[in-house]
């Protein structure tokens, strides 16, 4: 009996007019959202490259590492983060290591081409986002009420047919054919990325395989939605009214309001703020050691080159000094904003949470690394470079970051002294959060698209058991 | 007769229970969205005051006029409250000063990552989204919906004209729809002012702009509900094309352009223009640096002949010497930045102009749209367009050169050396660490006042022209395409 | 000798060659003629699919003849339409109304469209009992009507237009027996006011209580066409089923 009514639901979704248009829509929205992700990877990895090379290439021709102004550090593109953006196009991809005052991220994405703010970009997951939950709203909403409608229901239960076997049937059928068709469609639509030399590791391909699936796991949870709503109305009118005030509702509007909440509610101290406290304690500083610096003094007869070292000597003690204070009451003020933030977007998060959507953007962000914590992963990375650097540039000139200098070195013979090599410099790499610890950070939120699939599905169920099939 | 269908229209959308249901969602959306840009709008007004006064505090301490800087920030537009568009994209604020060029820093949305995980909803977003998916729920089965209910056969057993009915489809749905959707769009403008938020004479036409494209749009997704509608006998098929095209003029389309028009025209990146500025600024520096070679050299040889011919202790004239030398050096050096300025105007010129290419591409592909022509002129309207970025960096580069004229001014005034450590080497004292600072701050009270750019009129009124008639003429055009449809429909 | 007829009375309905082929290719109605007087009731009766409803629809210009005309006060429905469905009242097989709107405000609607705008809530009050709509329903949504009850209104609605011709399309399918029995009468005294009324029905015993003239259709062609006179002794049922399976036959046989 199942099989009889699982083996017509598929037939008839797989011949209704609906399917064919909504399946076409979607897949190819799916296929330019894969087209659009590789492409633009491939974009970003030349403007990486150039601007990577840009940062070398300001280097040639320096005698000494002592004159060296700047060093830049960019986050490396990630072939997923075109796919799955998240807050890549917020973050700063660019930090300048050679300073001693804290490390800040600029350039982002948005910041310097703002054509691409005006409406956003269009990624894998925003498709999931819109168009999937749609696809399984409009197939799903007349499940029930549209058999009612047209006076099926009441002919097939004129049979001896169970209720349960029905409703069963009846979800595991639609469910069978469309997540198939997706799949199909997604599958093909990833051959892309090799097609157009997007090459992904196999770290990659499985945080890829986990993201589509959380996508169907959301598309799992419209579906199931749409025939309890489907199942709890008479009118198919009705069902998809509901229906899409549930989709706007849950998938425009839970989201952001949530964290325009949590940015009421949690109170954040602003950059700006902080910046000037920071500023108003180095000044105090710096009023604090000047008489200190003009303390200096060196042996009388010394030889003037070595005075250089000296002088060198003293002000680092003194900077380092300073340095520590500065970082002491910093570090104290950045702790406090981030644990604030901490706060703040755990709120946001567990509110946008009630909605779907959230979960599955959240957990595809998670995967893909492009979460909200992917700015903190490059800041820290960067600030653990930035002491690999500075370590470098001591024993190289035995000065500490940030002394901005002009060097010249006139040599008495005439002889143009050697060029500094950069590749000597320590190399920058990015990794990436570890696969387990993006995976158990995407953890709850596909669990709560989980349960919704059966909550819903328990409640089609349920609801369809006391179904009126008159 | 077209009066009573108009009436009929009229009385079936305020009667029917889906009325009341999205007019409540959509009102409460709206008022909501309004509510959260205010709170948003007073808690960026807040936070730029005080950014502005701590600003003016740091120039107020400083001792030395050298390595002064300012920042400049960009001043909040009440407008954002309806459309926040760019706002929270683009830097807040920029240095100004003499070493570091206008750059605009710390956006919100990098600052606080939290709020791009799922973007903004303002006012411009529940239109774009939400009302037009309203509009066309109301309208998707406006005729295949009669006819699979039967009353378009009995309605036209009576002496009707296709074309009276299909005005009176669109007018009553119109009047039906849009009368009641004044009530939070008026109430909306009454919070803007129970919250006490102070908007100008210009902000007014521009909100009544504003207000006037929303209707626009709102109008032209009730006639193509109306036009779909004609297109299909079934409204569940007519349903599934109006999604399908809601989602492609909504969503796809305005994003799709974009993408499009960056693999048409591409323009040069960040790191290519700084590599050519920098390439330049090198060959410039090289030159100078061995002219100056050259000058010390011959100065060198000057001096110490000088010396040899009188005897050695003239140290004050040679103090003298050493200092007007100095000071040709430095206006040999302020040229060659001015070169360097220059140069760098003139690419950046360049790539503005690409980047305007590619800007207008890409919103021409995305004005296929309508809802597309409809953002661009809510952003245009409320200031917080793609402009906002060069507008402010332009007021910020006029700025910048005041400022750098007056402290230059300063400088040369004052003779001001804080702020420079002197090492004496003498052969008695040994060396001698001398830092000139200040204890006293100096006065900067005469400092050219920063004023923050504004949107323009002209560019409103554009954008109203332009935007405003595109919507008009997709309205005329999804009409005719009912009133067309409308003649051949099969109305059994 | 047409134009004879013509002088002596003018037809108020007039199927002169109708012919309708669908786009599909179905031949739905052969080149049938017929003609209704003012005062006349003509019944058509027919299996399913013979083209009652694609007869109807012609008058009513729904579709347009392949051949051959429709007239109605000799205007020809597809040259002038609008001019001709002032002319005519129309009830469907299967009425369908606003259902958001009550039945009041149903009748109200469609009494306007078709051009009369002065009638009062008694007359739509008199209207809804004159066919047995209870009372109790007048200010109901429609959306809960039976299918009878929604007839009763549909029938109302022709009654207001107050148009010469009436066209209906299986009007009595739904009604209960009182209700049958009663638009019986209400044809009737349309008849006396002399209104033309052609209808469809499957019901035998009723077309030969009413009927003026009764056309048997199968396969788009009138294949007995006699006034009741004509009738009077025999029996109509038998008579229907010899046509029906007479003409089969000699289809099968050709
Ligand atoms: N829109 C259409 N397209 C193609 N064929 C049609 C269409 N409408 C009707 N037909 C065909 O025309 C023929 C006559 O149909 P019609 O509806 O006039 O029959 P009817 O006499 O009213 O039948 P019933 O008693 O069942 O109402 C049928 O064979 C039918 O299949
Ligand atoms: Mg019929």
């Amino acid at each position: 009996m199942l099989k009889v009514i699982v083996e017509k639901e598929i037939r008839e979704i797989l011949g209704s007019v609906k399917f064919v248009i909504t399946f076409g829509a979607c897949a190819v929205l799916i296929l330019l959202s894969f087209y659009i992700g590789a492409a633009n990877h491939k974009a970003n990895v030349e403007q990486y490259n150039a601007a990577k090379a840009e940062n070398t290439r300001q280097m040639e021709g320096l005698t000494s590492w002592m004159s060296l102004e700047q060093h830049r550090i960019f986050l490396p593109p990630q072939p997923l983060a075109a796919l799955v953006t998240g807050s890549s196009n917020d973050v700063g991809r660019t930090i300048d290591v050679h300073r001693r005052s804290e490390l800040a991220a600029v350039d982002s994405k948005f910041n310097e081409d703002p054509i691409y703010a005006v409406f956003r970009f269009l990624d894998l997951t925003f498709i999931f986002q819109i168009v999937l939950s749609l696809f399984a709203i409009m197939l799903g909403y007349d499940a029930i009420c549209g058999e009612k409608e047209r006076g099926t229901l009441r002919l097939s239960f004129a049979n001896p047919v169970p209720r349960a076997t029905y409703i069963l049937g009846k979800l595991l059928g639609s469910f069978i054919t469309l997540v198939t068709a997706l799949l199909i469609a997604i599958l093909l639509s990833c051959l892309i990325l090799p097609l157009l030399g997007v090459s992904l590791t196999g770290d990659e391909w499985i945080r890829l395989a986990a993201i589509i699936g959380t996508g169907l796991l959301y598309f799992g949870v419209f579906l199931t939605l749409s025939v309890f709503v489907s199942s709890r109305t008479h009118r198919t009118s009705s069902a998809f009214l509901a229906l899409l005030v549930i989709w706007v509702v849950s998938v425009l509007i839970v989201p952001r309001s949530a964290t325009l909440l949590a940015g009421r509610a949690v109170d954040v101290p602003s950059i700006d703020e902080l910046a000037a406290q920071k500023t108003s304690f180095s000044r105090q500083l710096w009023t604090e050691y000047r008489d200190a610096m003009g303390s200096f003094s060196a042996p009388k007869d010394i030889d003037p080159h070595d005075m250089m070292t000296h002088f060198n000597k003293f002000m680092d003690s003194l900077s380092t000094e300073r340095e520590a204070k500065m970082k002491v009451f910093s570090d104290r003020l950045n702790e406090d904003r981030f644990n604030r933030q901490v706060v703040q977007q755990k709120f946001a998060f567990n509110v946008a949470r009630v909605s779907p959507a959230a979960s599955m953007n959240l957990a595809a962000a998670n995967l893909a690394g492009t979460s909200i914590g992917l700015k903190n992963r490059f800041h820290e990375t960067a600030m653990e470079y930035r002491k690999v650097f500075g370590d470098f540039i001591r024993e190289k000139t035995g000065m500490n970051l940030g002394g901005g200098m002009i060097y010249v070195e006139i040599n008495d013979d005439g002889e143009k002294p050697d060029p500094i090599d950069p590749s000597e410099l320590p190399v920058y790499t990015y990794s990436p959060k570890p696969l387990m610890a993006s995976f158990s950070a995407a953890f709850v939120d596909i669990g709560i698209l989980a349960l919704f699939n059966l909550i819903f599905f328990v409640g089609a169920f349920v609801s369809f058991i006391r179904y009126d099939v008159r | 007769m077209l009066i009573t269908l108009i009436e009929k229209e009229l009385k079936a959308i305020l009667q029917s229970p889906k009325f009341v249901a999205t007019f409540a969602v959509c009102s409460l959306l709206m008022l909501l969205s309004v509510f959260i840009g205010i709170k948003e709008f007073q808690a960026q007004q807040k936070q730029y005051d005080v950014a502005v006064s701590l600003s003016e505090q740091g120039i107020q301490e400083s001792t030395s006029w050298r390595g002064m800087s300012y920042k400049a920030y960009r001043k909040p537009d009440p407008m954002q409250i309806f459309v926040s568009g760019l706002t929270n994209d683009i830097g807040r604020w920029s240095h100004i000063s003499q070493e570091s060029s206008v750059k605009l820093r710390n956006s919100v949305y990098s600052d606080d990552p939290i709020f791009s995980v799922f973007r903004f909803i303002d006012f411009a977003f529940i239109v774009q989204v939400v009302l037009s998916l309203f509009a066309i729920l109301f309208t998707y089965d406006a005729i295949c919906g009669e006819r699979e209910n039967g009353t378009l056969k009995l309605l036209f057993s009576n002496a009707i004209k296709r074309s009276h009915y299909i005005i009176a489809k669109c007018v009553g749905s119109w009047l039906g729809l849009v009368v009641p959707i004044m009530i939070p769009i008026l109430l909306s403008v009454l919070m803007v002012i129970a919250f006490g938020i102070s908007l100008e004479g210009s902000d007014w036409l521009k909100l009544f702009g504003l207000m006037s494209m929303s209707i626009f749009l709102f109008t032209f997704f009730i006639v193509l509900g109306v036009f779909i509608s004609s297109l299909t006998r079934r409204s569940n098929i007519s349903f599934l094309f109006a999604l399908v095209i809601w989602v492609t003029f909504v969503l796809i389309i305005p994003r799709a352009g974009v993408m499009a028009a960056g693999q048409i025209l591409p323009v040069p990146r960040v790191a290519e223009i700084e590599g050519q500025r920098d390439a330049f600024a090198k060959d410039k520096w090289a030159i100078f640096n061995e002219k100056s070679m050259a000058r010390w050299d011959s100065y060198n040889q000057n001096t110490s002949e000088d010396s040899d011919s009188s005897c050695g202790s003239n140290f004050v004239f040679d103090e003298n010497e050493l200092w007007e030398h100095m000071q040709k050096e430095d206006s040999a050096r302020k040229i060659v930045e001015r070169e360097i300025e220059a140069y760098e105007t003139r690419l950046q010129e360049d790539l503005q102009q690409r980047k305007s290419g590619q800007e207008r591409l890409a919103f021409s592909l995305s004005r296929f749209s309508p809802s597309s022509a409809y953002q661009l002129a809510a952003m245009t309207l409320a200031g917080t367009d793609i402009n906002l970025k060069s507008r402010n960096i332009e007021v910020m580069n006029n700025y910048r050169t005041q400022f750098n004229n007056y402290v230059d001014n300063k400088i040369s005034e004052t003779n001001d050396l804080s702020g420079v450590f002197m090492i004496e080497i003498s052969s008695d004292d040994g060396v001698k660490m001398n830092n000139k600072r200040d204890e006293q701050t100096i006065d900067a009270s005469d400092m050219p006042k920063y004023i923050p750019a504004k949107s323009s009129m002209r560019q409103s009124i554009d954008a109203l022209i332009i935007d405003g008639g595109l919507l008009g003429l997709f309205i005329i055009l999804a009409f005719a395409g009912a009133f067309l449809r409308m003649q051949k429909y099969d109305v059994r | 000798m047409s134009e004879n007829i013509l002088t002596i009375e003018k037809p108020r309905l007039e199927a002169i060659n109708l012919t309708k082929r669908y786009r599909d290719g179905v031949l739905a109605l052969d080149n049938i003629s017929f003609s209704v007087q003012p005062g006349e009731i003509f019944v058509m009766l027919g299996g399913n699919g013979a083209g009652k409803t694609t007869t109807i629809n012609l008058f009513l210009n729904f579709i347009e003849p392949t051949e051959g005309e429709a007239r109605i006060d000799g205007i020809i429905t597809h040259k002038d339409p609008l001019a001709a469905k002032e002319r005519v009242s129309f009830v469907s097989e299967n009425v369908m109304l606003y259902g958001d709107f009550t039945a009041v405000q149903n009748l109200d609607y469609f009494s306007r469209i078709g051009g009369q705008s002065e009638y009062t809530k008694d007359d739509y009050r008199d209207a809804l009992l004159r066919v047995n709509l209870a009372e109790e329903a007048h200010h109901k949504k429609l959306r809960g009507f039976s299918k009878g009850m929604r007839q009763k209104c549909g029938i109302a609605i022709a009654i207001l237009k107050g148009a010469p011709a009436i066209l209906l399309d299986e009007p009595t399918s739904g009604l209960d027996p009182k209700a049958g029995h009663d638009f019986i009468h209400l044809l009737k005294s349309l008849q006396k006011e002399g209104k033309s009324i052609l209808m469809s029905t499957h019901d035998i015993f009723r077309a030969k209580a009413i009927a003026d003239t009764i056309a048997i259709m199968n396969n788009g062609r009138i294949i007995m066409l006699k006034k009741s006179s004509e009738l009077a002794g025999c029996n109509l049922e038998e008579l229907y089923m010899q046509y029906m399976t007479g003409h089969d036959g000699q289809r099968l046989a050709g």
